[in-house]
């Protein structure tokens, strides 16, 4: 008599089972601040990028982010700028409140990347789930972004890898490598905390407003 | 009684108004001679019926994105010699949004904030040349666009249609929605008032309010209704609307408007250097 809701619990745990992690709906994430994604490691640069990251570093001049362009891959995972993670049927976006009002989309549903993609801004990201962590995969950036505030540079060959894991309701440990053959001799990974911040949305920062003004 | 004399100075007052107002600006002419008929036009679709999610909510989205095309003025069917809005309004001018908006369309829309790469705002994607897709989960509706700085709106979805207080003023507003059968109704509000309504210069103040009505009419069909509460701008609430089609199999790109942007400072406005208009200059300047 009643076997229907036990069929129904069974049926939603095995959905439950099946359907892939919440990444984050009804909030928002919160990285930290990190102007030097290398930290303690010494990001095994070649000559002319060591040469680079000291002129970036000393001048700030090339800095495209602060013209309102967009910070790229990883560098806006390393502001303390809220995101939001959308998980559709085929794609993730992620919605960012800062750098630019931009959003980012990863394919989620087994395409390639392009064979020759048109160098961008935020690259062409593809995913996967391994178990609870979700895996990102980008190339087909322009070399017209840093790694980060410090100034590490990147060329087109950029190729990251990202690693998002849920660890708790409140906090996803984000690790990612950085493998771009034409800047540095071996690749290098880094990683951080990000926060989720429960009920809060998105506000609207138009970073062009304050460059005008 | 009462009612009778305020009756009596409103219609006065419009009376007034309709006899002070200067002519309203005239369409500037199309940007292109027109193109040899059927020439780059696509195969056509046949449309289905509305499509839905599987708790009955209209379905915005699937494999394709929406693209409006241009369409220069909210309030006109035709504009710079292509297909504009649904229908023409008799806008509810006050005199300073008259003023502006001929001030726009003789000056070709030089200090358009669109072509500083500032966000185009709320109605003005619905008319726009950019592609846009909606994705709906449980309690928002996300918008993303491929045009401007590439840029997103998020729609929280709240049968009470609150909005948070003290809104900080924005391009986009913030915006509250609900669904009513098929139709997604969202309440903006919020605004900064820099944002046009349109490339022709409808002008909005910061107590813009509107209110938006999306009904997928059929799998290929998008009717945009919005209706234009402005006291600080207009007279009284106005509609416009919009058809939008849907380009089954297309997907966003990245587009940075900011990217080497060096156009706007050569915008200078002169209706005499607009190729379309060298033949006519001579007979509108007089």
């Amino acid at each position: 008599m009643k076997a229907w809701w036990i069929g129904a619990l069974f049926g939603t745990t095995l959905a439950m089972a099946q359907a892939p992690p919440d990444l984050g709906s009804g909030g928002v994430w919160l990285p930290r601040n990190v102007s030097d994604i290398a930290g303690k490691i010494d990001p095994p640069f070649l000559d002319w990028a060591k040469q680079r990251f000291l002129e970036n570093h000393a001048s700030k001049q090339n800095d495209t982010a602060s013209r309102c362009l967009p910070p790229g891959v990883p560098r806006i995972m390393f502001q303390a700028r809220p995101f939001e993670i959308v998980q559709t049927g085929n794609r993730i976006l992620f919605i960012y409140e800062g750098g630019a009002h931009v959003w980012r989309q990863v394919w989620m549903d087994g395409r390639a990347h392009p064979k020759n993609p048109n160098p961008n801004w935020l690259g062409h990201s593809t995913g996967k789930w391994d178990a609870e962590t979700l895996l990102v995969d980008s190339v087909g950036f322009n070399d017209k972004t840093w790694l980060d505030d410090m100034g590490h540079p990147h060329t087109e060959q950029l190729h990251v890898t990202e690693r998002f894991t849920r660890t708790s309701p409140a906090a996803m440990k984000y690790e990612v490598t950085i493998d771009d053959p034409r800047a540095y001799a071996r690749t290098w990974t880094t990683s951080s905390t990000l926060t989720f911040k429960r009920g809060e949305r998105l506000g609207e920062d138009i970073c062009l407003d304050k460059l005008s003004k | 009684m009462f009612r009778r004399v305020l009756a009596g100075i409103a219609l006065a007052l419009t009376a007034c108004f309709a006899q002070q107002n200067p002519p309203l600006a005239k369409d500037p002419g199309a940007f292109l001679p027109p193109a040899p008929a059927g020439r780059g036009r696509a195969p056509k679709q046949v449309a289905g019926p509305t499509p839905h999610l599987a708790d009955g909510r209209p379905d915005f989205g699937g494999n394709g994105a929406w693209y409006p095309g241009f369409n220069g003025n909210v309030a006109e069917p035709t504009w710079k010699g292509v297909k504009s809005a649904d229908k023409h309004v008799d806008v509810p001018w006050l005199p300073w949004t008259l003023a502006t908006f001929n001030e726009r369309v003789n000056n070709l829309s030089k200090d358009d904030p669109e072509a500083k790469c500032l966000p185009v705002g709320v109605p003005r994607f619905m008319f726009d040349p950019y592609p846009f897709q909606m994705i709906q989960t449980r309690d928002q509706v996300v918008f993303v666009f491929e045009g401007d700085n590439y840029l997103w709106r998020i729609v929280n979805i709240d049968p009470a249609m609150k909005h948070p207080k003290n809104l900080k003023p924005a391009w986009l507003g913030d915006s509250v929605g609900h669904y009513e059968g098929d139709t997604l109704v969202v309440d903006v509000t919020g605004f900064n008032g820099l944002a046009w309504l349109d490339q022709a210069g409808h002008a909005t103040s910061n107590r813009l309010h509107l209110t938006e009505r999306y009904t997928r009419a059929d799998s290929l069909t998008l009717k945009y209704e919005v209706t234009i509460d402005d006291p600080g701008a207009y007279l009284a609430p106005w509609t416009a609307s919009n058809t939008v089609r849907w380009r089954p199999g297309m997907e966003l790109m990245e587009s940075i408007c900011q990217e080497n942007e060096k156009s706007s400072v050569h915008m200078i406005g002169t209706p005499d250097a607009h190729p379309a208009d060298a033949s006519k200059a001579g007979a509108s300047k007089k």
